[in-house]
């Protein structure tokens, strides 16, 4: 039996309160409920210009605290050198996903150890690789989905994450991850994450600190394939 | 609800303790303005932030009225997902699952995550007088875990202290090196590579949980540090405490809800981690949890649906209430007395706690200048039901007290007696027998500094020509 406790007898409660009417405060009125099928309006977003959602997504990005690297076709070699070289001879551990795989052998080439993640893995690396499920511009956030990635640790437990994502998998706002997100009891992973940079906290004087539990530094990677220029923009 | 924490002690005492800890109130200033500046930066980011704070008012109480069908929409869904679910009409019974649970498991390491919740049923406890060691993750929360504290505030539970004296108890409570550095980022790394061994080592993690989409039957955590996620991702089993209240009938509803949630909060756009969790870890996943509970808590959260005071049910436990609360800026947290402080505290207190009646002094814990109310994103009426809060607690004054009152409002409701009694010679001797002497006197005149009466009343300098 995997429900315990009495759900008819714990609703009932809640049921018999809701069969009169419900206080309306006479003060602060309250808007008028909604009527079945009313959309929920949707939040609009200053910072964001839909005629540009990658411009808008690398700001969002820094603003977050997190480096976004914009690059045509490929990581590129120099970025891969840099992070090789930030290792300090600690591995790095992959998700399962074919993009991060393949970042991983080049990392391999380059002389790093490399290995697909386990929680033992990715507790001693230095750097984990994720592919993502889609990108939202408006706040600079990346999708992990769990189901794709064989699991969440690869982007919790390295100090470094690295975070590939297709610019075709880019979206105005969270609305457009959230709301497509469909009822079927199967359509959502066991774990989908929305990262919006490294891990921080505020709890000593509210200063914010970066690298309280998970990485220290994220470095999202957009690979377009229009032939745009490469650029690095960093936090300010 | 948990007790009071400080039984035997009048709000006015430890307010009265609270304003006179200069260094407290130091630390609690500095936090809750640096918090309320960043939510005007970040609702300032999104267009009509008030429509749409009207607007999640409106979904909160649809969701409130269709709560029971909800709630069952959402338990099915966790089962489908190979969940389990805990149906729990009292603290006692939430407890007793948990520590069930953990010990049908054999486990003696639980890792938590921070909740409001598991706090309000007073978890921890429980679970260590059945043999488990229990330890808060989110960093604020170790550190008052640490000094044998409750947090001060909702979403930064260690803001009373300053890095001085976290340095300090560190090195008095977990061996920290005696020349560890009161940098934050020293004092965080310090705290990472000791919480890293209890994420590691954790059999079962515990969180509450910020959104329950009925829809998918999902979790929604959010936090900022990452330890809601390692916690859902190492330990084996993991253990969700919702209060019943806190369900979204579908994803619109919990974007309309994020976007307000984090910018409220800290003013960020979304946590670092906003954490959809939705059953247990899946095939070919190299982690998650093997079990899922989610404990669906009552605890008084029903009596409210529907009555006067039900839309304190929609509050999303932002904290952005008593980051602009006078009252919980000059005092803290603490000084409430109650495991939810600040204007939001100062209502669900009394109602959650209403067979203890110690609870119903904390309505007196504002100005009634609706600051809260203005701040919050869910629009509760927080200043109606605040004074809503002391009309019901004058109703149980004493009689002495009611006719002082009575006797006072007829008196000035007639300018023939009014005039009588301001007349300067009067009111003097009448202000000054009666403050401090009357039973109901002293209890009101304490803490509040009557004004010396002028010599002449304006009254009659406006006739003499001023």
């Amino acid at each position: 039996m995997r429900e315990t406790g009495d759900r008819a007898d714990f609703l009932a409660r809640a049921r018999e309160r809701l069969a009169g009417d419900i206080f309306t405060n006479p003060v602060h009125v309250p808007p008028p409920l909604p009527a079945p099928g009313d959309p929920v309006p949707l939040p609009g977003y200053r910072n964001l210009d839909p005629d540009d959602l990658l411009a808008t997504f690398v700001g969002a990005v820094a603003h977050a605290e997190g480096t976004c690297h914009v690059v045509d076709g490929d990581v590129p070699d120099d970025l891969l050198d840099r992070l090789v070289a930030e290792l300090d001879g600690r591995s790095v551990v992959t998700s399962a996903e074919d993009v991060a795989r393949t970042v991983g052998a080049r990392l391999a080439q380059r002389g790093a150890t490399v290995a697909e993640a386990t929680t033992e893995r990715a507790a001693a690396a230095g750097l984990g690789i994720t592919g993502a499920a889609a990108a939202i511009a408006a706040t600079g956030t990346v999708v992990l989905d769990s189901r794709a990635a064989g699991g969440r640790t690869a982007s919790l437990l390295p100090a470094v994450h690295l975070c590939v994502v297709a610019v075709n998998t880019l979206v105005p706002t969270p609305a457009d991850v959230l709301r497509r997100i469909s009822s079927r009891s199967d359509a959502l992973p066991p774990s989908l994450v929305f990262v919006t940079g490294p891990s921080r906290t505020g709890d000593i004087e509210q200063l914010l600190t970066l690298g309280a539990h998970g990485p220290t530094a994220l470095h999202v990677v957009v690979v377009t394939d229009a032939g745009r220029a490469s650029s690095t923009v960093a936090p300010a | 609800m948990t007790g009071h924490l400080l039984p035997g002690t009048t709000l006015r005492q430890r307010t009265a303790g609270a304003v006179a800890d200069d260094r407290l109130r130091t630390n609690v200033a500095r936090a809750v303005d640096r918090f309320a500046t960043h939510r005007v930066e970040g609702l300032g980011e999104l267009d009509d932030a008030d429509g749409l704070r009207r607007a999640a008012r409106a979904a909160k109480q649809q969701v409130l009225a269709d709560l029971p069908a909800l709630l069952e929409r959402f338990a099915d869904n966790v089962l489908a997902r190979g969940g389990y679910v805990c149906w729990a009409p009292a603290a006692e019974d939430a407890r007793r699952y948990i520590v069930d649970v953990v010990a049908r498991h054999g486990a003696t390491r639980v890792a938590k995550s921070k909740s409001m919740a598991t706090e309000e049923i007073d978890l921890n406890p429980a679970l260590e007088a059945a043999g488990a060691e229990v330890t808060e993750t989110d960093l604020g929360e170790w550190i008052i875990q640490l000094a044998g504290e409750t947090p001060s505030h909702i979403i930064a539970p260690a803001l009373h202290r300053d890095r001085h004296q976290i340095k300090d108890l560190f090195v008095d409570t977990v061996a920290a090196p005696p020349d560890l550095g009161t940098e934050p980022t020293e004092l965080v790394s310090f705290a990472r590579r000791r919480l890293r061994e209890v994420f590691l080592a954790a059999e079962v993690g515990i969180t509450g949980a910020n959104i329950a989409v009925a829809e998918t039957g999902s979790v929604v955590l959010v936090t900022n540090e990452g330890n809601g996620r390692l916690v859902t991702a190492l330990p084996r089993v993991h253990i969700a405490v919702l209060g019943m209240e806190r369900l979204a009938a579908d994803w619109a509803q919990a974007d309309l809800l994020l976007a307000l949630l984090a910018r409220s909060a800290t003013g960020q756009r979304l946590s670092s981690y906003t954490n959809v969790v939705t059953g247990v870890r899946g095939e070919g996943e190299v982690d998650g949890p093997d079990e899922l509970h989610v404990v669906i808590l009552d605890n008084g959260r029903s009596e409210l649906l529907a009555g006067e005071y039900h839309e304190m049910l929609g509050c999303i436990r932002c904290g952005a209430c008593l980051n602009v609360c006078p009252v919980y800026r000059q005092t803290g947290g603490h000084a409430y007395g109650w495991v939810y402080p600040g204007p939001m505290g100062a209502v669900l207190t009394p109602l959650l706690a209403a067979d203890q009646p110690e609870a119903a002094e904390l309505a007196g814990a504002s100005t009634l200048c609706g600051a809260c109310m203005d701040a919050c994103p869910v629009q509760i009426p927080l200043q109606d039901l605040l004074l809503s809060l002391r009309r019901r607690k004058a109703e149980h004054a004493g009689r002495t007290e009611r006719a002082a009152w009575k006797a006072w409002s007829t008196a000035w409701s007639d300018p023939r007696r009014y005039r009588a009694t301001t007349k300067a010679a009067t009111w003097t001797r009448w202000a000054a027998s009666l403050a401090g002497r009357l039973p109901v006197g002293r209890d009101w005149a304490q803490g509040r500094t009557l004004p010396r009466p002028a010599g002449e009343r304006f009254r009659d300098r406006w006739k003499a020509g001023l």
